[in-house]
């Protein structure tokens, strides 16, 4: 038994236990007819979609597991802050003083999944949207510009969430 | 009980409120980003307040859960959605034009 092996299995297993806790959330029924259903369909699923749901080259845990303290706290920063920078906008809209500018930088972040989160959450910060995501190297528009700087840039942008996000997953 | 029903009616202004600054915004700006973000950042708003207020009035705890599995996929669809649409217009043709003169009118929004 080597290691992609075990990986694979492991893998396997986490894709069946997300898929049956899902079932179980969505059904809310705990007869024994749809408890055996959901775990066949959830082993049929999981067997087809476990190598596309969660990829190899993902080695590690914590790259998609979440700490779950973390994860509560990233999810109300979050919503706080989509609040406040709905706000934000809403006072551009009605004055009409914006400084749209196009920003690059980079992230540190290692995980695929994090960094998809990253890229959805940066839309949620104010005035600003994510365009492209390549690898590590994201391009943000930015409605409300105090900087072109690409150091300033990230900092004012990603710092607060990029902090958040590596603690919840790596 | 009548608390949960006020706060849902707070919920339901708010979102309104969100998601009528988001429609003028988006015939007010000129250039595609600003009414991207207008219109997706403010809708989002709106309908994650109305989500909310949903949540508040669910009679019980199983439509309660599917109220908040529907608002998690919201949460992520609805950025990577307008992301996606700002990708398409950051690589197409139309765009240049549309940056360049973002640039020469920058004050006038």
């Amino acid at each position: 038994m080597n290691s992609r092996r075990v990986w694979a299995i492991l893998r396997f297993v986490l894709t069946t236990l997300f898929l049956y806790f899902v079932w179980v959330l969505f059904t809310s029924d705990l007869g024994l007819f749809s408890l055996l259903f959901g775990l066949a369909a959830s082993l049929l699923t999981a067997s087809l979609t476990y190598h596309i749901f969660l990829p190899e080259h993902e080695a590690n845990l914590r790259f998609f597991i979440p700490h779950l303290w973390a994860l509560l706290r990233f999810l109300f920063l979050m919503v706080l802050s989509l609040y406040q920078s709905s706000f934000h906008v809403v006072k551009a809209i009605i004055t009409g003083n914006t400084n749209p500018r196009i920003v690059h930088f980079r992230t540190h972040l290692r995980s695929d999944l994090a960094r998809t989160v990253l890229a959805d959450a940066i839309t949620f910060t104010p005035g600003t949207m994510t365009l492209d995501l390549n690898d590590d190297h994201l391009t943000v528009h930015w409605l409300l510009c105090t900087t072109t700087h690409t150091k300033a840039a990230g900092e004012a942008v990603k710092t607060k969430l990029e902090h958040a996000l590596g603690r919840t997953w790596l | 009980m009548i608390i949960r029903e006020i706060l849902a009616l707070i919920a339901f202004l708010v979102g309104t409120f969100f998601g009528l600054f988001g429609m003028i915004g988006l015939f007010r700006f000129r250039d595609p980003y600003s009414r991207l973000h207008a219109g997706s950042l403010c809708g989002t708003t709106a309908v994650f307040s109305y989500l909310i207020a949903l949540l508040l009035l669910a009679p019980s705890a199983a439509i309660g859960a599917r109220v908040f599995i529907i608002l998690v996929f919201f949460l992520i669809s609805a950025p990577t959605g307008s992301s996606i649409v700002a990708k398409f217009i950051w690589e197409s043709e139309d765009a240049t034009t549309q940056r360049s003169s973002m640039k020469r009118e920058d004050k006038s929004l």
